[in-house]
C-alpha cells in the first residue's frame, strides 16, 4: 500500500510561455513534516495550488491520498492557510470558523466546540467578537491557522505560515506544529524562514525556477561539514544541486 | 444530502452577512423608504385618476432599486472573491465549484428578495392606509413575478461577470433590462417595419433578450385589473426560472475554465 499522502510527478505547469513548475517530482510520506524552500517565483506557490486542485497541471499527474485534488471530496481531508490572509474583513473568527465548518459539511455542534478549542488555540479569545478588518497580520495569520486545523485534517499545507507572527506566536506556533506532527499529522509548508523550517522538519524540497533540485533530510543536506540550513541553502541554490 | 445542504447553506449565509453588512444596501432602504411612502401616499386634488400615476410611479420605483440591488448583488458576487482572493482558502475546502456558485447565487437572491419583500410590503401598507386592499392575489402575483425577474437579473449580472469587467457587465445590464421593459413588446411590431439583414437580427435580439416586461404587472395592479389566468402566471413563471437555470449554467462553464 502507498504510503504518501501526497504524490507529484514529473509535473510541469504553463502560464503562456513562462513555465512556472518544470517536470517536478515529489511526495510527502505519512506524518513527515516537510519544508519546501526557494526563491521568490521559484514555482512554490503554484505547486501549492496545483497540489490543491485549484489549478491543474500542463502535464505530469498529481495524486492527493491517491487521488485527483480537483475532486472536492478528497480536500475534506487537508488544510490550508494562504500566503496572505485572504479572509472576509465583514465576519469576526467565530463567524469565519463557522462558515468554513458549513462549507466542510461538519456538523454544527461540532463546529462550535472545534472553534471554541482553537480559538484558543490560537489565542483569539479576547478578539472573536471583532471583525476581522480590525485584526493585525499576525491576529489574522492565527485566524488562518484556526480555520486550516478547523476539519482535523490529515494533511496540513500552509504558505508562509510564519510571516507576520510575532516571536511569541511563532513559538507557539512551532509547539502546534510538533504536537499536530506527534499525532500523526503530515505537514507541508512554504517558507522563506530558514530558521524555522531548520527547526521543525524532517525533508526540505527547495525549488529553484520551476525545477526541485533538492528533496531530502536536512541531515542529509548538511552532509558531514555541518552547517546551518541557511549557508546551505544559499550553497545549493549556488549549485543548482547536490552532488 | 445533508451535507450538500450544509454547504449551500454556509454559502447562502455568507452572501447574506456580506450584503447586510454593506452600508449601501441600507442607505438604498432609507432612499426608498423616502421617496416610496411619499409618492404611494400622496393625494393630489383628491383625484383618483392623479392618484394612480402616483402609485404607479412609487412601483416603477421599486423596479429600479430591485434591478439596481440585484445586478449590483449578482456583478460583485465573484469579482469581490477574485479580488479579495478569498476564493483561494475556499476552494481548498471540500466544495465544488458548482456548489459554491450555486450556493453565492441562492444567498444574492435571498438577499434581493428580502428587499423587495421590504419595499412591496411598504407600498402594501401605504395602499391599505388609503383603503385599498392590502394583500390581494394580483399583489402576489405581481410579488412572485417581481421576484423571478430579481432571479433572473442576478443571474444575468453574476455571468455577464465572468464574460467582461463587472462595470462593463452591469452597465449593458442597466441598459438592457429598462429597454426591453419599456420596449421589448414593440420589438416584433418594429421588425416588421424594417428589411434584410436588421429584421432578422430584430426578431433574433426578440427570441434571445431577458423579457423583463413580461414580469411588469404594475398597470394591472394600480387600476385594479385583477391577476393573470394561472396558465399566463406558469408560463411567466416557467420562462423566468428556465432563462435563469440557462444563465447559471453558462456562468458555471465560465467559472469552471477560469484561472485561478
Amino acid at each position: 500500500m502507498n504510503d504518501n499522502v501526497f504524490e507529484i510527478d514529473n509535473v510541469c505547469r504553463m502560464f503562456g510561455q513562462v513555465t512556472a513548475v518544470d517536470g517536478l517530482t515529489l511526495s510527502l510520506g505519512r506524518g513527515e513534516v516537510t519544508g519546501f524552500l526557494g526563491t521568490n517565483g521559484a514555482g512554490k506557490t503554484t505547486t501549492i495550488k496545483m497540489l490543491i486542485g485549484l489549478i491543474r497541471p500542463t502535464s505530469g499527474t498529481v495524486r492527493l491520498f491517491g487521488r485527483d485534488p480537483v475532486e472536492s471530496s478528497v480536500r475534506a481531508r487537508i488544510g490550508y492557510m494562504p500566503e496572505m490572509a485572504y479572509y472576509y474583513p465583514f465576519l469576526n473568527v467565530r463567524e469565519l470558523l463557522a462558515f468554513y465548518g458549513g462549507v466542510c459539511g461538519m456538523d454544527g455542534k461540532l463546529v462550535k466546540s472545534r472553534t471554541d478549542e482553537l480559538i484558543e488555540v490560537v489565542e483569539l479569545v479576547d478578539a472573536a467578537k471583532r471583525p476581522l478588518k480590525e485584526y493585525s497580520k499576525g491576529m489574522l495569520q492565527r485566524a488562518g491557522i484556526a480555520q486550516a486545523l478547523l476539519n482535523d485534517p490529515d494533511l496540513l499545507i500552509l504558505d508562509e505560515p510564519f510571516t507576520g507572527l510575532d516571536p511569541l506566536a511563532r513559538i507557539h506556533f512551532r509547539e502546534l506544529i510538533k504536537k499536530l506532527r506527534e499525532k500523526g499529522k503530515s505537514i507541508f509548508f512554504s517558507s522563506h524562514e530558514l530558521g524555522e523550517t531548520e527547526l521543525l522538519c524532517d525533508n526540505v524540497a527547495i525549488m529553484k525556477k520551476g525545477r526541485c533540485i533538492y528533496h531530502g533530510p536536512v541531515g542529509r543536506l548538511a552532509g558531514d561539514g555541518g552547517g546551518n540550513l541557511e549557508r546551505l541553502f544559499l550553497e545549493v541554490l549556488e549549485k543548482g544541486g547536490v552532488r | 444530502m445533508k451535507v450538500f445542504l450544509r454547504r449551500i447553506g454556509a454559502l447562502v449565509r455568507l452572501s447574506l452577512l456580506e450584503l447586510w453588512r454593506r452600508n449601501d444596501m441600507f442607505v438604498l432602504l432609507v432612499l426608498a423608504l423616502v421617496l416610496l411612502v411619499p409618492l404611494s401616499m400622496a393625494r393630489p386634488f383628491g383625484a383618483a385618476g392623479a392618484t394612480r400615476y402616483f402609485d404607479e410611479a412609487a412601483l416603477l420605483l421599486v423596479w429600479g432599486y430591485s434591478l439596481f440591488i440585484s445586478l449590483g448583488v449578482g456583478g460583485r458576487l465573484f469579482t469581490s472573491e477574485f479580488s479579495s482572493r478569498t476564493v483561494y482558502p475556499l476552494l481548498a475546502k471540500p466544495v465544488s465549484r458548482g456548489e459554491l456558485l450555486l450556493g453565492k447565487y441562492l444567498g444574492a437572491v435571498v438577499a434581493a428578495w428580502s428587499a423587495l419583500a421590504f419595499f412591496y410590503a411598504l407600498w402594501a401598507v401605504s395602499s391599505a392606509l388609503r383603503g385599498g386592499e392590502c394583500l390581494s392575489a394580483c399583489l402576489m402575483q405581481a410579488f412572485v413575478f417581481h421576484a423571478l425577474f430579481s432571479a433572473l437579473a442576478v443571474a444575468a449580472a453574476l455571468c455577464g461577470s465572468f464574460l467582461l469587467t463587472p462595470s462593463a457587465s452591469t452597465t449593458l445590464l442597466a441598459i438592457l433590462f429598462p429597454a426591453m421593459f419599456f420596449f421589448g413588446r414593440r420589438l416584433p411590431e418594429y421588425a416588421e417595419n424594417v428589411s434584410g439583414a436588421l429584421r432578422w437580427l430584430v426578431k433574433a435580439f426578440y427570441w434571445a433578450a431577458p423579457h423583463a416586461e413580461f414580469f411588469d404587472m404594475r398597470q394591472r395592479l394600480v387600476h385594479g385589473w385583477g391577476g393573470v389566468d394561472a396558465s399566463v402566471f406558469l408560463a411567466v413563471a416557467g420562462y423566468g426560472i428556465a432563462y435563469s437555470a440557462v444563465l447559471l449554467l453558462l456562468a458555471g462553464f465560465l467559472f469552471n475554465r477560469k484561472r485561478l
